[in-house]
């Protein structure tokens, strides 16, 4: 099944609403936008139209937050057809979601949730990757996510589940370097070993985020610059994989554009070391 | 070991209903933080998602109320009409029914159609697009033959009614208002058309034989039946100037022969 057409191995950022005038009207220098596939989950209406105007001026990747790919619930298939329908609509260049879940007996927490790494939670994954998969006709990239808890009946690690479901589906990986830091510390591993587990063919992009330090845990805000370690842990994540697609995400306390393009240009800086050296 | 149904269960209940049986049976990890401490991250994630996806739809209704009792609304809002689908944007469609029975919103009688009013906004927001009514093709058709025809509303129209002055509330609480907040509750109700125009949504004023014309139209009757019906509750309904003033404003987008469902546009 091939992928879309491959994003550049360029630093990019979250397109959140409201730098959406301002991406259309300047047209700033970036490798390419991501959007949450659910905002545009509608029927017509001036944020689906910008869409469809930026996607000619930039790829787009469409990152999915609500189709609960580890629910115990079967498949939600409304919800798979109004991503097939935008898909058909924006032709993304990269479709990704999260491996977690978010809905239990019809009721969506809309968030992502924990799975427990049991032998079931995998199969449950890859069943639902590969109906994805199918019904998109497209690989999908999933991507590791924070927790703030881990269960006691974990069979595996997080990097072996993970590693285990692009293996079984052939679905792509969508590398949180920010969710590694944050459950490394949170759940006291070294995010290296955790790196050292993952099949590098299989990443396809990378998020880079910020998170908050205040309380006992470490919290996935998406509300602050990349973090030192977080930096420091992307170069490793280059240095094993080769350059790859980067984003920047953000999404509480949305800052000015600048501030985007400043954290994408660290990112890029970095990615082009990266060149440096394999050339 | 529990099923993955069991875990995401418990999971529910013990962020969301606080049940303390289901926490100890999800077996958590406690480590450097307590189970119960790592359940309340995520309550506090999952309500703060829907507290700030349903401000984003409902800024008039947060407004009136307040923050806190906006926030313990949406929090007994959750629990009670939880999210049904993926896509949190598109949650909140029973909070007006909600408050209509929710016991501290009892003193503020007119809650309930404002969010009914935001609502309709939020879905106008998002609705189909419409090409502009074709005129040229509606001279085609002979005079005799136009009473049959039926007349489309754009895809975004809704229509919201009220015994208070709904509109005026909303009006005085937008941001950026300035001048005499006040509204008089006994100043009279708003049957309002909500619909997108060109350059975004629009609310509109409907007297009773325009709200008559047009809801019949909305119900698929004959352009004759429409205004039949309009004159019977104002005798000095307008055709010609409501067509007019609906064509050029675009409330209306198309026609249709009875018999032809091809040229209408799907609501």
């Amino acid at each position: 099944m091939p992928p879309g057409i491959p994003l550049p191995p360029f630093a990019g950022i979250g397109l959140r609403s409201p730098h959406v005038a301002q991406v259309r009207r300047d047209r700033p220098p970036l490798g390419w936008l991501e959007v949450h596939s659910e905002n545009y989950f509608v029927d017509g209406g001036p944020a689906l139209a910008a869409l469809e105007a930026i996607r000619t001026d930039y790829p787009v990747s469409l990152h999915g937050v609500g189709l609960s790919l580890g629910s115990a619930d079967a498949l939600d298939t409304g919800h798979l057809a109004q991503l097939k329908r935008l898909a058909a609509r924006i032709e993304p260049a990269l479709i990704s979601e999260h491996l977690c879940w978010g809905r239990i007996d019809g009721r969506h927490l809309n968030d992502l949730l924990p799975l427990p790494f049991t032998d079931e939670a995998l199969g449950v994954c890859c069943d639902r990757i590969d109906a994805v998969q199918a019904a998109l006709g497209r690989v999908l990239l999933v991507e590791n996510v924070s927790a703030y808890l881990r269960f006691t009946s974990d069979a595996m690690a997080e990097w072996e589940f993970v590693a285990a479901v692009a293996q079984r589906t052939g679905c792509k990986l969508l590398f949180d370097v920010n969710n590694v830091y944050v459950n490394a510390i949170n759940h006291g591993f070294d995010p290296r070993v955790y790196l050292a587990a993952i099949p590098g063919e299989a990443v396809a992009e990378i998020h880079l985020a910020g998170f908050d330090a205040s309380g006992p845990c470490l919290i996935d805000t998406h509300g602050t610059r990349v973090a030192p370690p977080v930096w420091a842990l992307y170069r490793a994540t280059i240095d094993r994989f080769g350059a790859k697609p980067t984003l920047i995400e953000w999404d509480t306390d949305l800052p000015g554009l600048d501030v985007l393009r400043d954290e994408a240009a660290i990112a890029q800086s970095i990615l082009k070391e990266a060149d440096a050296v394999a050339a | 070991m529990p099923s993955l149904r069991e875990v995401q269960r418990g999971f529910v209940a013990a962020t969301m209903f606080d049940d303390t049986g289901a926490l100890a049976g999800l077996g958590i990890v406690a480590g450097a933080l307590d189970p119960a401490a790592r359940i309340a991250i995520y309550r506090n994630n999952v309500l703060g998602n829907c507290r700030k996806a349903l401000a984003a739809t409902y800024p008039i209704v947060q407004r009136l109320v307040g923050s806190p009792f906006f926030n313990a609304a949406i929090d007994a809002f959750v629990r009670a009409h939880p999210s049904p689908l993926g896509d949190v944007n598109r949650y909140g469609r029973e909070l007006a029914r909600f408050l209509a029975a929710y016991p501290p919103a009892q003193d503020l009688p007119y809650l309930p159609d404002v969010a009914r009013l935001e609502w309709a906004i939020d879905q106008a927001n998002i609705a189909a697009d419409a090409s502009p009514f074709d005129t040229t093709a509606l001279r085609a058709v002979p005079a005799d033959a136009q009473g049959e025809l039926r007349l489309v509303l754009h895809p975004s129209a809704q229509f919201v009614a009220s015994p208070y002055p709904i509109f005026h509330i909303w009006q005085v609480n937008q941001p950026g208002h300035t001048g005499d907040d006040r509204v008089d509750l006994g100043e009279g109700g708003d049957t309002l058309l909500v619909r997108r125009a060109f350059d975004g949504v629009v609310i509109e004023r409907l007297a009773a034989g325009e709200h008559a014309f047009l809801a019949a139209l909305a119900g698929n009757r004959s352009l004759n039946e429409a205004t039949e019906r309009a004159c019977r509750i104002d005798p000095s309904f307008d055709l010609a100037g409501a067509l007019k003033l609906h064509v050029t404003a675009g409330s209306l987008v198309a026609f249709r022969a009875p018999s032809d469902a091809s040229l209408g546009i799907s609501r």
